[in-house]
């Protein structure tokens, strides 16, 4: 063991644990494990002004896609739709409280935070006012990675479309071209995020502190 | 070729970074979070998960999903009476799509997890780049499969018409959930990185009892 490498000129991958000099990457490229394929280092195109510029446009949409009705149903010369909001309140009101748990949780409280939380983190970056609770909350950041089932819900919207529109008059409304604008904003804020980038700028921010 | 536990190193699992491991568990010196060189206990974790999901799974298939009040008479049906019902009005993409979502991507999930947690253990056959493969697809699966559950929240919420028509949900769902929200953890909890060591230890295991 007398070849250490230096931790700071070596990256691992992830999914195998091989040890790989570490790439020098210009933005757009990325660096791929050899033993098991997966994305070792990526570095992305203007990460943070992408990230910034979507999350802002996820946040002005947030209201919209909300609040707005996704669909309504006409049967009987009786309408009623519902907004993403009323369907945790009916699901409450009737006593489903776990669904309606699950619902909020996974389509409405956990993208929210995670667009505040990209957008946070874009505009502390672009405006270079970074503090060392960022260590912190970007780290709790990735805890939310697999929980986002804004894409799900969507695909579960058009399900029950299909569902619907056989029985009965389906109409659909403003809130389900916002619902899909503010999928698609709130997943682009996070996923051009360069994690590897953010990393590396706070690690050499609070360097000294450590030492 | 290297791993980072053969040289003494580990992966932080949040930030990627990697450190020296000096104590067990190792605070990250980049992101400060505490980690393991191996997610610990992973294969009993995981088996643990699994096992619960499957057991889950069972009064999820068998109590009705969603009742569907017309005119006060109540209509129950499960998850698979519910896809027969789009099989016989001739929606067939639909049909499969939520019979993959919630029959086969669950089954999949809890089946492939067994088989890994298997491999692992003995090392049959173990091909760690396929397997991590695999493993790859089941992670990417998990939340698929929570569609039926936001269908069913959805017509609850929509097809609201009083006496004429409401939906309910039936208790199948929550046992549905569960056995979602399990596999999830079961596939986070499993360290792939396991693949790989068992591998390197199944071939480099005779040349280390000899030189001994």
């Amino acid at each position: 063991m007398n070849n250490l490498p230096k931790t700071q000129q070596v990256v691992a991958c992830h999914l195998c644990d091989a040890i790989f000099d570490k790439p020098q990457l210009k933005q757009g490229q990325s660096a791929k494990c050899q033993r098991c394929g997966s994305t070792l280092v990526e570095r992305k195109v203007d990460s943070i002004n992408r990230s910034y510029y979507w999350s802002i446009a996820g946040i002005i949409l947030l209201a919209p896609a909300i609040l707005l009705p996704i669909m309504g149903v006409t049967l009987a010369k009786q309408y009623h739709n519902a907004s993403l909001l009323d369907c945790i309140l009916v699901l409450i009101d009737r006593g489903f409280f776990m669904i309606a748990t699950l619902v909020f949780l996974f389509a409405i409280a956990v993208p929210i935070v995670r667009l505040f939380g990209a957008f946070y983190i874009a505009i502390s970056f672009k405006y270079r006012r970074l503090k060392p609770s960022m260590l912190n909350f970007f780290r709790a950041y990735h805890h939310l990675d697999n929980w986002a089932m804004l894409n799900v819900f969507m695909l579960g919207i058009i399900v029950s479309m299909y569902k619907l529109i056989d029985d009965t008059e389906l109409s659909v409304n403003l809130g389900l071209l916002s619902l899909v604008l503010w999928l698609i904003c709130t997943t682009m804020a996070s996923l051009t995020l360069d994690q590897d980038y953010i990393w590396e700028t706070l690690e050499q921010e609070f360097a000294d502190e450590d030492s | 070729m290297k791993t980072a536990r053969e040289l003494g190193l580990g992966l932080c699992p949040k930030c990627h970074k990697v450190n020296t491991m000096q104590t067990e568990p190792m605070q990250c010196v980049r992101c400060h979070g505490l980690f393991y060189q191996r997610n610990r206990n992973s294969l009993q974790y995981t088996l643990a998960w699994n096992i619960a999901a499957l057991l889950a799974f069972i009064p999820a298939n068998l109590y009705p999903i969603m009742i569907i009040y017309s005119l006060g008479i109540g209509d129950e049906s499960t998850i698979l009476s519910g896809i027969g019902q789009f099989v016989d009005q001739g929606l067939y993409p639909i049909a499969v799509i939520i019979f993959t979502a919630s029959i086969i991507v669950p089954l999949i999930k809890i089946i492939g997890l067994f088989v890994l947690v298997y491999k692992v253990h003995t090392g049959v056959r173990l091909k760690p780049d396929k397997h991590s493969k695999i493993y790859h697809i089941l992670e990417f699966l998990g939340p698929w499969s929570m569609l039926d559950v936001f269908v069913v929240a959805l017509l609850v919420a929509v097809v609201e018409l009083g006496f004429v028509t409401s939906v309910a949900a039936g208790p199948a769902i929550n046992y549905f959930t569960m056995t979602v929200i399990f596999t999830m953890i079961a596939a986070n909890s499993f360290d792939p990185r396991l693949l790989w060591d068992k591998k390197l230890i199944e071939q480099n295991g005779h040349i280390e009892n000899e030189g001994r």
